[in-house]
């Protein structure tokens, strides 16, 4: 825990100090989750935020402070997941959207700005954002919160109200689906172009 | 697919999780995201009270007008209608009645 549970209990009594310093204690974490689940830096911001606005009234439904930090997680997770739905339509309806990311990327590529390690990690990033891209958003979010954020089982648990058998069958199932994936992504030069990256990046 | 690549293939894609994971670091944030976000929230309890506002007015409305019309209901009018106050025996009688004064009158023979 970030926080003490006094602060969470004072904040669930409506006092804006106490939910400011959670905010300021989880902020970080939060969008660094959010960053790893929607790839797209620009709306970071925005998913953050929407996050730590829904915690706030939401937090009176928190029975125990105990139990804190699951319900944060699952409120990043369904934020992400509302974010993603919505970009997959957007994206239906506008197939040339690129992020502003790729865009300075791409004006920089051109201007020979970019060094080396940076233009790794964005290889790696968007072989990962192609191949996750591939599966459905909860089987993404599913995949993002146990093997990139490292979540244990029993953390998924808390966060999914579900039990440990049953996500072991879901994660079982959505890392075929994305291993279906990684293997038509592998025969492509993009991706093997990643791949070879992925050893000097680690 | 045999089990050999898809353990190389396994192997690969965990290799390639770690390296998203510190290809992505946690973000900066920036200074403008706490009054963001407190601009969202006001702007969200304003929505929340109006709304509010809203509804109890329209219930307000709803019970006074319901009160109204029960009144309206309950209250004896000057003109009563015949089919509100008769039951139906004397409606049925009132039109024998009715009847009954276009039919000739029997005519009864002296012997």
């Amino acid at each position: 825990m970030l926080v003490d549970f006094e602060i969470i209990t004072r904040a669930q009594a409506g006092d804006a100090p106490a939910f400011n310093e959670i905010v300021l204690a989880y902020r970080k974490r939060t969008l660094g989750t959010i960053a790893r689940l929607i790839s797209r830096p620009e709306d970071v911001e925005d998913v953050g935020q929407e996050v730590f606005l829904r915690l706030y009234f939401s937090l009176d439904q928190l029975r125990t402070a105990e139990v804190f930090e699951p319900w944060l997680y699952r409120l990043t997770v369904n934020a992400a997941y509302d974010y993603l739905r919505k970009q997959r339509r957007r994206m239906e309806s506008r197939m040339s959207d690129l992020s502003e990311q790729q865009v300075v990327l791409a004006d920089a590529m051109a201007g020979g700005r970019v060094d080396h390690d940076y233009r790794q990690r964005q290889q790696i990033t968007e072989a990962v954002d192609a191949m996750l891209s591939a599966v459905s958003e909860a089987d993404r979010i599913l995949l993002t919160l146990k093997e990139v954020e490292g979540l244990s089982l029993k953390e998924l648990e808390k966060i999914y109200r579900v039990k440990e058998n049953a996500l072991k069958v879901r994660l079982f199932r959505a890392r075929q689906r994305v291993l279906k994936a990684f293997g038509e992504a592998g025969r492509e030069p993009s991706a093997k172009g990643a791949a070879e990256g992925r050893d000097i990046a680690v | 697919m045999n089990w050999t690549n898809r353990g190389d293939d396994n192997a690969e894609l965990d290799a390639l999780f770690r390296a998203y994971r510190d290809a992505c670091p946690d973000p900066e944030v920036s200074a403008s995201f706490m009054p963001e976000l407190w601009r969202r929230i006001e702007e969200r309890q304003r929505s929340v009270f109006f709304l509010g506002r809203w509804a109890r007015t329209l219930v307000t409305a709803a019970a006074v007008l319901s009160l109204a019309m029960a009144a309206y209901l309950y209250i004896p009018h000057g003109r009563r209608s015949v089919f509100a106050v008769e039951s139906y025996v004397e409606a049925l009688a009132a039109g024998h009645a009715q009847d009954a004064s276009d039919l000739p009158e029997p005519v009864l023979d002296e012997l």
